[in-house]
Parts: C-alpha cells; structure tokens; sequence
C-alpha cells in the first residue's frame, strides 16, 4: 500500500467514492466523490494528540468491534496516508462547533470543520473493479449463539485477537473474561455450503484459515486444545496439504461433523456442544473456552451501485460475472473493465494478486495502444429505416445504442460498447438495426434451406453460440445420439432470435421450433436472454392468436456442459415433430399468409 | 390455486402441467415443477 501512495504514476484517493461512469473502453469519464477528511492530510503528522482529548467513543470498525476509536482517529496503524480522519457523524462539532478540543490539541492547525466534499472527474481508458466482499454475519444462526454468548467469536475476530497490532497486542484472551483460552472449537462453513443456512456455495477460503490459525495458536500456545468440526477440509492450494498435516501433527484434532447447537454455562462461560462424529459414527459431546465460527464470504451488500454504473452483471451467488471462465476470466462483460479479487468469487490472497496482475495487465494492453480492434459482428442502423421507437435501447444490455423519441434522433450505436449479441435487431419491427455477419436475410435463407425438403420431418432448433451450440458440439464429441432430422441454426445469443424468424419456419413448413440458449444467470451477453423470455411469452400468444398450438414452439437453457441434457431435448422434440399432422402444417401455413395478407392490406 | 396478487400463473408447454409461482418471471430461470421444462408461459393476466 506504501508502494502504491508513492508511486509517481499512481493517484491514490482515498474516502472516495465513484459517483458516476460515462463513456466506453478507452473513453471512460469518472466522477469521484472525495469525502471531506476535515484533517489536512498534507499537514497532518500523526502525532495522534487531537485523539487523546476527543471524547467519543465509537465502535471500530477495523478491530470488528472489538475496541473503540474516538471521533477523530486513523483507521488502522498502516493507513495511507498517514493522517487522521473525522467521522462527522459522530463529531460532537457535526451541527454548530461545540466541542472544538481537537482543534484546539492540535499544534500543526490541520483540522478545517469548514472542508467539503468535493467532485474530482477523471478520464481513464479502463476501469479494474476490486471493490471486495462481505464476511458472512452468523446473528442469523442463532443456534451457534453468535453475539449472545460473548464466546462465541468469528474467525474475523479471531484474527484481530491473535494480531501483534490488534486491541490485545496478539494476547489471545476470549472477549467474556479476557482469560486465556485452554480450549478453542473451530466451526467450519459456517454460512457456506448450505441451502437454507447461509449461502450454498464453498467459501474457499475458510478451510486454510482455520488450520493457519490453529498452527499460529499452537506456535504460541502448545498447550491449548484445539478441536475443528467440518464437512470436508478443501485444502487444495499449493503447500495446503502440508500445513493440514502439520496442524495434524500439531495435535490439532479434526471431528468430521458439525455440531447442532451450542449451549453456554452462564456461570463459567464455557460452551458446550454435541456433535455427531461422522468417521468414528458416534454422539461426541464438548466443553470449549471458545468457539471460533469460520465464517463464509458472500458479495458486498452495497455492490449493486457500481454493478450498475458499469453495467455488469452477477452469477447466481451474487459475485460479479466474468466475461468467459476460461477464455476471459478478468474481462467483465462490458469492455474495458476488469474484475480482481473477491467481487468476482470468494478466494485468498495469493488468487486475488493473481487475478489482479492479470487485470492490471488486460487494462494495460488497452492503455498500450491507440485503437482498439473490435470484434466485426457489432450492430448497424439504418437510419432512414429508425423510427425513433427506443425498442433497441431498452434491450441494449451494454447500454451501447442512444436514441430519442422526443427529439425524434435515430439510434446510434456506439460501436465500442457493443458486444453482439443482436438483441437490438431481434428486437426492432423496421429492420432499422442489423448485425454484421448475423443478418436477418442470413437467417431466413439458413431457414429457408433448412426446410426446403421434406419440412415435415424437420425441427427447427435455433442454438446460441455460447451455450446450447456448444452443447449440441459436446453430444456429438460424446458420442451421444439424437434424431438426425434436427436442424440447428447457430445464432450469437438467443436473444438474436428474431420472431419472424420463428414464424418463417412455421410458414415454410416446420412441424416444431425450439429456441435455446445458456441458462438464464450464465448468459454470455450479461442478461439479454432475458430480451428471450419476453419474446417468447409473446411469441406463445401470437401463436395461439392465430390458431397454431403454441407447444409447438418450445424454449430450453443448456449449459455448454449439457450434452446430455442436448440429446434428451432433441429426442423428445422429434416426438413432438412426429405428432404434427400435415393437415395442422397446411393450416398454420394458410393463418400465416392470411395474417401477411391482413398486414398488408 | 387462483394467483394471488404477486403470483403470476404459469402453463408448461412439454407436459401441461400448470401452476402460480411468486418468481420475478424474467429475472428467476422458469422450470417446470413436474417435468424441468424451461419452455413454461405466461398465461393470464400481466402482474
Ligand atoms: C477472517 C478472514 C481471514 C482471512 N485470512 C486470509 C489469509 O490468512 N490468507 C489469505 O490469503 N487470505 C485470507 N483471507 C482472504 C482475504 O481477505 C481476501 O483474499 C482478500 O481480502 C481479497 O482482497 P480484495 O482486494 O479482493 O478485497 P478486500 O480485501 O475486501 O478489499 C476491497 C476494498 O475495496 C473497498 N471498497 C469496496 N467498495 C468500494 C467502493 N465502492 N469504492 C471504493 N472502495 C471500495 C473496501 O473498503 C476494501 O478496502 C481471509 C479472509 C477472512 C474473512
Ligand atoms: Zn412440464
């Protein structure tokens, strides 16, 4: 960190927060909120005198509460800068300057009530998100006793407790009676790896600093008893397995099973458990000094701001989204931005410098150049064609096209941003928009080759790029079969599928149609399946409107991974196809012209 | 079941099945309790 604030190339600001991001990859504007210090720090030496007369005392939040800071104090002791800070809201000064003592302590002058916050607008060519996570709060499972029983700490606490620079001077003592502890218990997944209790993914990290924290306590204190519950310890880095086995050999014991409830002796403070020891198969029952519950990471609560003013998008537990897990694991799926550490999935240091490195290294090919090359398949507007309706916008989830209905201004497509997923073209009824290499005449001759023979015994199934087609690639590397009468049109996203096309091959004969895609959180353009789901539903109706069964077109999400999932659905679409009569083909095909004919005329 | 004000009614179009859910309908992956189908509509009234 010391690094980083003197590095002549690097502006550190600190107490800010990004306000608001415009632009695009190599264009980006930034407002930066700079929060008022009301402590020059330019002045300040950190002689620590204006905390010694402030009378607040505040819970603090770098010792997790376990000792105060006054109104006026330093974060931590490694702090850059250097140099005090006030937190106004619990500034007895906070109103009229009643108070004043700091003010009146400090020699050097540096404390300005009178300091504002101030807006800072930054231009930069790419943006590294690492804003980090949140640490699991166990106030909800109220079976461990968590804040009811003084005891009971988190392993968050417990790195504050055994810390050189921590509010005991790395003493280890549990809170209730500051007395060492003789006997500690470690709960693992505590909020990881569970459906109803906490979140259901691993938490990554916990297993090794739960054995970190067992040696650290046996180097310092070899008498203590130290007793870990767990599912499984994942300790899959490398050198993990040999701390594991040497916490073992420490006489660190681990019990394969986590305990129930704990019960506290109010006149002691020990805790008492039960657990099921799952390897021996009997009912163990403990009384512990201390229980340290490894709590799980889980996103930041307050992550969705900068989600949205960067445009990005979540996986199913909350983290950010990654553009690809293999091919872009670093690139979010706006261009230009990065993802490092643990907004991006729970992991330990040595990942997050990893994944940072690699950030810093992906932003640096861009900050490298002077263009940038873009991939061809991006969206184009007609604009004699645009009729100023705003569809392509609402549906842009890249936030890439700009259009006005007031001002009547046709769509304009900001190139950079877009990434291709030609949602905007399925969505406009003018044919305004289009996407390079991924036409609609393209579609419908593919559509109209597809079912130039024998269209009776022909499913239509359109397949996302990302998803379904590589799921349709996975049946066949597997081996696995499915009816070779499917027809399979590849389209970047499922999004791209545009009505007509669905109602072209109802036209021309098709018996059944699918439209397929990645699952709904794993979509590779951000959310714009989502633009799917919405066509569908209307599709469905359109379809009943007109008298053709609507299970006749059908929607299915499949993982690149779903190979077999792929072949079911084929096998059970041919059924489907199968049970199509030729009379209900000629029918369909007649209440489509029909309904040509009526929009016509 | 008739839906309640923050249910939206769902029909499976592989098997039938029909049913309410209080799912946000666009952002919740829609499946199919009975048969896992992903190809379930809307029908009824918008909620
Ligand atoms: C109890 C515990 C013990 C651990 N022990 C170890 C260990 O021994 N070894 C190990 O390798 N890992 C350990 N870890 C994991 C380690 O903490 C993480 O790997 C690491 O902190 C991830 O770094 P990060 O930069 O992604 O996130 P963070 O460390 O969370 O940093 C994110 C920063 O971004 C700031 N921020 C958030 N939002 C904004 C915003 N909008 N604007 C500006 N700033 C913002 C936050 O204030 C924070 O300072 C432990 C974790 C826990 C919970
Ligand atoms: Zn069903």
């Amino acid at each position: 960190m010391k690094d980083v604030g003197r590095h002549p190339r690097i502006k550190l600001m600190t107490l800010s927060e990004v306000e608001d991001v415009s632009g695009y990859v190599g264009n980006f504007n930034v407002k930066v909120r700079r929060k008022a210090r009301y402590v020059r720090e330019a002045d300040c030496t950190a002689c620590g005198e204006c905390a010694t007369v402030c009378p607040v005392n505040k819970y603090n939040e770098y010792e997790v509460g376990l000792a105060t800071r006054n109104a006026i104090y330093i974060p931590f002791p490694q702090s850059i800068p250097s140099s005090y800070v006030i937190n106004m809201a619990d500034c007895l000064s906070k109103d009229v300057i009643t108070c004043n003592k700091c003010v009146e302590k400090c020699q050097k002058r540096c404390i300005d009530f009178d300091m504002r916050d101030e807006i800072v607008e930054l231009k930069v060519g790419a943006v590294v998100v690492a804003t980090g996570m949140d640490v699991y709060d166990p106030t909800r499972l109220d079976e461990y006793g968590y804040t009811r029983f003084q005891n009971v700490v988190t392993s968050l606490e417990l790195e504050r407790l055994i810390n050189a620079g921590g509010p005991t001077g790395g003493h280890l003592v549990r809170p209730g009676d500051t007395k060492a502890p003789k006997r500690i218990g470690f709960i693992q997944c505590v909020g990881s790896r569970s459906h109803n209790r906490g979140n259901p993914y691993c938490s990554n990290i916990c297993c090794m600093v739960t054995i970190k924290n067992s040696l650290l306590i046996k180097e310092h204190y070899p008498d203590t008893e130290i007793t870990v519950f767990y599912i499984d310890i994942r300790a899959f880095g490398k050198g993990f397995e040999d701390l594991y086995e040497r916490s073992k050999r420490e006489g660190v014991r681990y019990v394969r099973g986590l305990p129930e409830h704990i019960e506290e002796d109010p006149s002691t403070g020990s805790l008492r458990l039960k657990v099921e020891n799952t390897t021996a198969g009997c009912i163990e029952e403990h009384e512990l000094d201390m229980v340290v519950l490894a709590v799980g990471l889980e996103a930041r609560k307050d992550g969705d701001k900068i989600r949205h003013l960067l445009s990005l998008s979540q996986t199913s537990d909350g983290f950010l989204a990654e553009s690809h897990p293999k091919l872009m694991p670093v690139d979010a799926p706006t261009r230009g931005v990065f993802l490092a550490g643990c907004v991006e999935s729970p992991k330990d240091i040595k990942d997050s410098v990893t994944q940072a490195s690699a950030a810093a290294a992906r932003a640096g090919v861009i900050l490298s150049s002077d263009k940038i090359k873009l991939d061809a398949a991006i969206a184009v507007v007609d604009k004699e064609k645009c009729t100023f309706c705003e569809l392509c916008v609402q549906v842009c989830p890249y936030s890439a096209i700009s259009a006005s209905k007031q001002n009547k201004i046709a769509a304009h497509v900001t190139e950079a941003m877009c990434a291709g997923c030609g949602s905007c073209a399925a969505e406009c009824a003018f044919g305004a928009i289009s996407l390079r290499h991924f036409e609609d005449a393209q579609y419908m001759a593919q559509i109209e080759a597809a079912l130039a023979e024998n269209p009776q015994d022909t499913a239509i199934v359109f397949a996302c790029n990302w998803c379904s087609y590589a799921a349709a690639d996975l049946t066949g590397t597997s081996r696995l079969q499915y009816p070779p009468n499917i027809r399979i049109i590849r389209t970047m996203c499922s999004a791209r599928v545009n009505e007509k096309f669905v109602m072209q091959a109802f036209k021309l004969g098709a018996p059944v149609v699918l439209v397929s895609g990645c699952h709904l959180a794993d979509c590779h353009y951000m959310a714009a399946n989502r633009s799917t789901v919405k066509r569908m539903d209307r599709l469905w109706s359109r379809l009943e409107r007109l008298g053709i069964r609507p299970e006749r077109l059908q929607l299915e999400w499949m993982s690149a991974a779903e190979g077999q999932k792929f072949a079911r659905v084929m096998a059970e679409l041919d059924e489907r196809r199968s049970k199509v009569t030729p009379e209900e083909i000629e029918q369909t095909r007649k209440a489509l012209e029909a309904a040509d004919k009526k929009k016509v005329a | 079941m008739t839906p309640t004000e923050k249910q939206s009614k769902l029909k499976c179009m592989r098997c039938g099945h029909e049913y309410t859910t209080s799912d946000d309908l666009i952002k919740v992956e829609r499946a199919c309790p009975k048969c896992r189908s992903n190809s379930v509509r809307r029908v009824g009234e918008k909620k």
